[in-house]
């Protein structure tokens, strides 16, 4: 028995320590090592994150450059499979366009009423937002985040927590900024929570991601109903995101109340940082 | 030409597998092998077991732990995560090289196991205990189940790749 625990500890005593023929660092340098930077890291001082910013920037441009073959692949697969598909998709959008001409005309006779309703109670027509576009650079879903890397950092003033939209809809937040790129942390990330407010009656509740294309909501009001009309927008009770930025469509799923979002978080190339709310000079 | 085939072969064919680690590290290639909300598999863990294991010499620790710097910038995980998982990784090949004389796939397939689970864990443990970051086990356990499924395709790959690269005498 002692036997057998003495060769246990001889071998793994080898392994840790032994360098072999081209090694230049033993493992359990290396591993020591490993764990300083680790502790360093999440030490949060500020000449760490500084390093940490500039390691990010040149990593994430190389791992640009180097999965551009990888995305090459993948839009290949992704042009043959929508050709295939095309006739399908013809007749959906004949029936598409014919839905939305009738919808125009109920949205031009909403678009009049609403403006001689908001002269009437003189309403802050506030409601665009100063943006800033910026390109997806990095777009990884791995089992721990559901993120995105830009290309715009806090060289054009973006800062941890703004809002980022894409086609006007809110995919996520900035959780990292950099110097020249930043991390958008998308709604559909596990560790993503939002303030929302249901249209058409104003509940309140919170959007969580759970991973999946569809965010849930929690801390719904006892006996919460919705119709097909029902809509998430931030409430901007968090105090960082701004109130009034659509965010998706209610659905009922798997038992639980969903969010199916605008604009779906594995599509998006282009976004717009939201850096502050308009003027009125600038929202005009 | 025996001299070209001999440089062709010293030099670029024995750095290829750390070639592949390090560009599997910095590309996107977790995101175009993710399908079915499901299948995903860790290449990283199977490449570093495999050549620590069977050939040491073609891959360093030290290239072993900056791929683990690379995957963590990259995956936006604190920096040391991936290194430390996959240092384990190494040790567990390490340890398993030292104690068997004769190795088949069969007892790397098992002992690859071992080294998954314990460089799994190490990642779970040190993103759920140090850093605000949420990990959901499931996703984990898949990527774990078809990493070790995987493992003997890319052993036999790896196999005739060694068997291509060994210099002969004649060379």
């Amino acid at each position: 028995m002692s036997t057998n625990r003495d060769d246990f500890g001889i071998v793994i005593r080898s392994a840790l320590l032994q360098r072999g023929a081209k090694q230049k660092f033993s493992l359990f340098f290396l591993i020591l090592i490993s764990a300083g930077i680790f502790a360093l890291d999440n030490s949060g001082l500020k000449p760490v994150k500084i390093l940490r910013s500039l390691i990010n920037d040149g990593i994430y441009r190389i791992s640009a450059i180097t999965s551009s073959p990888l995305r090459l692949s993948s839009h290949t697969k992704d042009f043959f499979v929508n050709h295939i598909s095309v006739y399908k998709e013809n007749e959906k959008l004949k029936a598409e366009v014919e839905k939305l001409k009738k919808q125009k005309l109920t949205t031009s006779y909403l678009e009049t009423e609403n403006k001689q309703l908001q002269e009437v109670v003189q309403l802050d027509k506030k409601s665009s937002f100063t943006t800033i576009g910026a390109k997806i650079m990095l777009d990884k879903n791995s089992p721990y985040l559901k993120s995105a890397v830009i290309n715009k950092g806090s060289n054009v003033g973006i800062k941890l927590g703004m809002p980022v939209l894409s086609s006007g809809h809110l995919i996520g937040r900035i959780v990292e900024v950099n110097f020249i790129s930043s991390r958008i942390l998308l709604l559909n990330d596990l560790n993503s929570r939002i303030p929302v407010v249901i249209s058409p009656n104003g509940e309140q509740a919170i959007l969580s991601g759970i991973g999946k294309s569809k965010p849930r909501l929690e801390y719904l009001p006892e006996g919460f109903e919705f119709g097909e009309d029902s809509l998430a927008y931030t409430s901007g009770k968090d105090g960082v995101l701004f109130s009034g930025i659509s965010i998706g469509r209610l659905v009922f799923e798997d038992g639980r109340v969903k969010v199916k979002l605008f604009t779906d978080p594995n599509q998006i190339f282009l976004v717009n940082v939201v850096l502050d709310k308009a003027t009125d000079l600038e929202a005009m | 030409m025996a001299i070209n085939v001999k440089i062709f072969k010293e030099g670029f064919l024995r750095l290829a597998p750390l070639i592949l680690l390090v560009y599997i590290c910095i590309s996107e290639f977790h995101t175009q092998f993710y399908f079915w909300k499901i299948f995903s598999f860790n290449l990283q863990f199977i490449i570093i077991y495999y050549w620590i294991l069977r050939d040491p010499s073609i891959l360093g620790y030290g290239f072993v732990f900056l791929c683990g710097i690379i995957n963590d910038v990259v995956l936006s995980l604190p920096l040391g995560t991936s290194p430390i998982s996959y240092l384990f990784v190494s040790l567990v090949a390490a340890y398993v090289r030292n104690a068997t004389v004769r190795s088949t796939l069969f007892t790397d397939w098992f002992t690859f196991v071992i080294a998954i689970l314990i460089g799994n864990f190490i990642t779970y443990y040190l993103i759920q205990n140090f850093t605000e970051l949420e990990a959901s086990y499931t996703p984990m356990f898949y990527n774990s189940l078809f990493t070790f499924i995987l493992y003997p395709v890319f052993w036999g790959i790896f196999e005739l790749y060694k068997k291509a690269i060994v210099l002969r005498t004649y060379d």
